[in-house]
């Protein structure tokens, strides 16, 4: 809270032209956080801060709203995500297997992020996409019908070693 | 003034429509329990434990948050309500670490209380054990979340009378907890006022004042009420 | 565009069309899922293809919404032999468009085909995965392109709305509605028309519509592929909404996870918007409707109505207890109509056609028809729309195309991790609301998830416990407590740890959560557990069983 979010930083312009756009109302809060995701990645504490004064709202309720809802994050997701999609579908074809062994080969369990920040594991409650599963995202980029080989072999792809 | 029939547990009532069932129970001396309600505040439903069965509605409802109607029949004492009431105290105990000997509340605790009423003498599920911090920072209070039963009240009682809006809760599920600010400790909270009605709104000894030792804590949760019924004044 | 106009331009519009110098259409499925399997490189070849053979002016090419059976994707239509190739990789286009455009012959070995058929079919409609189906809400899904709403006007788009601002009150509308006997597609099945009367006899100057499209069942897309294959749709059906119950404001509610299905909505917006078929004085009528979307983030809680209300207004999604109902007091406390997406995208062909006709269709409680989504193990899976009261057998054997590598139906799931189990033994049900909460399980919102032999039954439940206990908002006591103690309960049967107690204990707890619970989120936690302990109880006993061969037992308990 301390460190104020430097003005010339173009992500801030962003999240303050989104706030203006959403005329400073408290309702749109869920909608900037959104766009402020969007642009860091994460919630940083400063952004938050930030959001707070500008919409008026107490701190408690910004921090509240953001950890009530899995789509939002206060710490870093890593520069390459693997999503592991454990919806029922995924869950009938063997997803349990693909994360566990997942967890293993990576050493990082869900919700983690490697300690160079190069990959984060997560997983997800079902992205609807039943009719391919098992699935796996990585980087936004849906895989389907996958086997743990070939996300390790992606992962690899994309981070170089490990 | 207009008033409506109802009954409640074969009894019939002449009451005040618009009020809540819970309201119409205490009025006319029928005890019903509650943990989260606390007159002045806003009613939520959370704690479950003023369920109500009502003819001709196939789900049970919280007396807090339903109004009465004419001619509704409400029972309030099933076997049925009983064992649920029964059910939820056990489940409060289970969820955080309550250790009555040595509470600063013991003796003075609504959870304790509701322990004797629903003649709870064994707890049937295993404790959770979950891990809770002992806030400290605060130059006045602490808050012990091992003692947190998630009422809400301290919550309402910071937004609805003090304004402060100091207190919120973070997560969900079992992981919830209550929090001051971004999840700041007390002592460095920005919006804290000190003014101590958290801790009277408190019905466990999950916020107390340092001032007092194990057993000594004394609360006075009417003195919300009270506050809430002088503001009235201002607006006559 | 005033009435005429529009008019004038739906005919404008057709016209077009029929004048097209294309004889031939390819329809290339650009749903989420077949884009997953790579459709927008097919298109792009495709498109390289053509050129190079200058058949520019002889085929058109047309990107739509899901055809239905995503496994087997990405899906080409060629129209009008209605021949649908599966699994197309950019390697057989030249060859498909050789012999499919130039000589007229399917490629019988690249046809849409599942292992359990005899042959696969040149036209497709012969398919019984497509000829046991009734399509309404998905109708034109996967014939036209849901980002242009010219497609739409020519299928009858808009129709209905022009219909009901200029030739029906609110009140006719209602009636129609009523008169169709449609139901609430949500999953409570709740009458749609007695929905709408409520929300229009509360009197106030500001109402709402919201439009819930947090699909979070897992195993659940019949909304996301709504959302993608025809938006406008959606949108049509909320504006009649909104003229029918006098609200002037609309909100569709759409899941982060879904960033096509946004894409997509607010492009039809706009679009909308720019034709006058959305925003002030619709169609020069006195009726003004504008919609705006808002982007879930991830809380399954939050398609609860009250929820999904506290998510709008920007607070944590926590339901409150009901009554007061959304109709008298919802979104910023006035009356609100909430429906899901493929209840919305019923009501134009209502409008349309008629009540009557549609009352018609399905069983005498559950009119219609409703929108399934097929996963799991089985040949087809994908989305299908049937009529109410198809039987799960037709469903899984004939349109799904029975199960996966040759195995044995063991049960499917319904209403995700509010609904339940149905075992083999009940697989001729007819499938309505009642038939399946007799059943113990619940129609839901779609999903229908197919377990073969693999699938162990309690672990299946402590799967959804597992689900509902992360998705309680923690509000009230006994979901928030009571789903984390089942949880553990259930690892424990899991693990062969657990004695005859326990499950004693499980089945008090899992009657009180459904009971106590105050949304329908910890109401309907428990029903994946009751129904697999009502048809698969030998599971459950076996593992307690070997419990009980290693140890002698002792009632456990726990002072305080």
């Amino acid at each position: 809270m301390n460190n104020e979010l430097p003005a010339t930083d173009p992500r801030v312009k962003l999240l303050a032209a989104k706030i203006k756009k959403e005329n400073f109302k408290p309702d749109a809060l869920i909608e900037i956080l959104h766009s402020a995701q969007n642009s860091y990645g994460y919630l940083p504490m400063n952004v938050l801060a930030y959001i707070a004064k500008a919409l008026h709202l107490p701190p408690s309720r910004i921090y509240s709203t953001v950890t009530f809802y899995h789509f939002f994050s206060l710490k870093s997701k890593g520069e390459h995500t693997c999503l592991v999609c454990t919806g029922t579908a995924c869950y009938v074809k063997g997803a349990q297997a693909i994360l566990n062994e997942l967890e293993k080969k990576t050493g990082l369990k869900a919700g983690q992020v490697s300690a160079d920040n190069k990959l984060g594991v997560q997983v997800a409650r079902c992205i609807g996409a039943c009719g391919l599963a098992p699935v796996v995202v990585l980087d936004d980029e849906v895989q389907a019908k996958v086997t743990t080989d070939e996300i390790i072999n992606k992962i690899i792809d994309k981070i170089g070693t490990k | 003034m207009n008033t409506i029939d109802i009954k409640i547990n074969e009894r019939s009532l002449k009451v005040l429509p618009g009020i809540t069932i819970l309201q119409a129970c205490r009025d006319n001396g029928i005890d019903i329990l509650t943990m989260c309600h606390l007159k002045g505040l806003s009613d939520v439903g959370a704690c479950r434990l003023c369920l109500v069965e009502i003819e001709g509605i196939n789900k049970l409802l919280s007396a807090c948050t339903t109004r009465v109607a004419s001619n509704m029949v409400i029972r309030t004492d099933t076997e049925k309500i009983k064992r649920y009431q029964r059910i939820t105290t056990e489940l409060f105990f289970a969820e955080r670490n309550h250790v009555c000997s040595v509470c600063v509340a013991n003796g003075n605790c609504e959870l304790q209380e509701l322990g004797y009423k629903v003649g709870m003498d064994h707890i049937r599920y295993p404790f959770l054990f979950p891990e809770c911090k002992v806030d400290t920072s605060h130059q006045y209070f602490v808050m012990d979340h091992n003692r947190c039963i998630m009422c809400t009240r301290c919550v309402r009682a910071c937004s609805e009378v003090e304004g402060a809006f100091n207190w919120d809760v973070k997560n969900r599920g079992f992981q919830v907890r209550v929090i001051s600010d971004f999840d700041t400790p007390w002592g460095e909270s920005i919006t804290c006022t000190s003014c101590g009605k958290c801790l009277q709104a408190c019905p466990t000894g999950a916020l107390w004042s340092k001032d007092v030792v194990q057993g000594q804590l004394e609360k006075h949760p009417e003195m919300i009420t009270e506050l809430v019924e002088k503001r009235k004044l201002l607006l006559t | 565009m005033n009435r005429q106009e529009f008019k004038d331009l739906v005919i404008a519009e057709t016209e077009k069309t029929k004048n097209s110098t294309c004889k031939h259409k390819i329809c290339i499925c650009c749903g989420a899922g077949c884009i997953s399997s790579g459709s927008e490189a097919v298109m792009k070849k495709l498109q390289e293809e053509i050129i190079e053979r200058g058949l520019q002016s002889e085929v058109e090419i047309i990107p739509t919404g899901c055809m239905g059976p995503c496994n087997q994707g990405p899906l080409m239509k060629y129209l009008p032999e209605n021949s649908i190739y599966q699994k197309v990789d950019c390697s057989n286009i030249s060859q498909i468009v050789q012999s499919q455009v130039i000589e007229k012959k399917p490629i019988e070995h690249l046809l849409l085909f599942a292992d359990s058929r005899e042959r696969p079919f040149s036209n497709a409609d012969e398919d019984p995965f497509f000829s046991k189906q009734l399509k309404i809400v998905l109708k034109n899904c996967g014939q036209l392109n849901p980002e242009r709403i010219e497609d739409y006007l020519v299928h009858e788009g808009y129709r209905a709305l022009d219909k009901a601002l200029f030739e029906m009150s609110p009140e006719d509308v209602i009636a129609e509605i009523k008169q169709s006997r449609m139901r609430g597609r949500g999953g409570a099945g709740y009458p749609t028309g007695l929905k709408w009367e409520t929300v229009y006899k509360y009197v106030n100057d500001q109402k709402y519509v919201i439009c819930n499209g947090d699909e979070g069942d897992p195993g659940a897309f019949m909304d996301r592929s709504v959302l993608e294959g025809n938006p406008h749709r959606v949108l049509e059906g909320m504006a009649i909404g909104g003229y029918a119950v006098g609200a002037s404001k609309g909100y569709a509610y759409i899941r982060g996870e879904y960033p096509l299905a946004i894409k997509r909505f607010e492009a039809a917006i706009k679009q909308a918007k720019k034709m006058g078929l959305l925003g002030p004085n619709i169609l020069g009528s006195n009726f003004s409707f504008d919609v705006e979307v808002r982007i879930g983030a991830g809380a399954f809680v939050c398609g609860e109505e009250t929820a999904l209300i506290a998510s709008i207004e920007g607070k944590r999604g926590t339901p409150r207890p009901r009554p007061p109902f959304p109709a008298e007091s919802g979104l910023w406390g006035k009356p609100t109509l909430i429906n899901n997406v493929e209840t919305f995208a019923g009501i134009a062909p209502i409008i349309n056609n008629g009540g009557e006709w549609y009352s018609e269709i399905g069983t005498p409680k559950s009119a219609g028809t409703k929108v399934f989504a097929l996963a799991g193990k089985i040949n087809y899976s994908g989305l299908i729309e049937v009529p109410m009261g198809t039987s799960l057998r037709e469903i899984v054997f004939d349109i799904g195309g029975g199960i996966q590598g040759g195995g044995e139906f063991k049960a499917a799931q319904t209403g995700g991790p509010s609904g339940g189990c149905i075992p083999a033994e009940h697989l001729d049900v007819k499938m309505d609301y009642e038939a399946l909460v007799n059943l113990g399980s619940i129609m839901g919102s779609g999903g229908l998830i197919v377990m073969d032999q693999s699938s162990d039954m309690v672990d299946v439940a402590r799967f959804f416990m597992e689900f509902c206990m992360d998705e309680s908002c923690g509000k009230c006591v006994p979901c928030r407590v009571g789903t984390k103690m089942m949880h553990d309960l259930l690892q424990k049967i899991c693990d062969n740890n657990a004695s005859r107690i326990d499950l004693e204990r499980l089945e008090e707890l899992a009657v009180y959560v459904k009971e106590a619970s105050l949304c329908g989120l910890g109401g309907s936690a428990p029903n994946p557990l009751l129904s697999t302990l009502r048809h698969f109880r030998n599971e459950y006993e076996t593992r307690i069983g070997k419990y009980e061969e290693k140890h002698i037992e002792v009632p456990q308990t726990s002072e305080v």
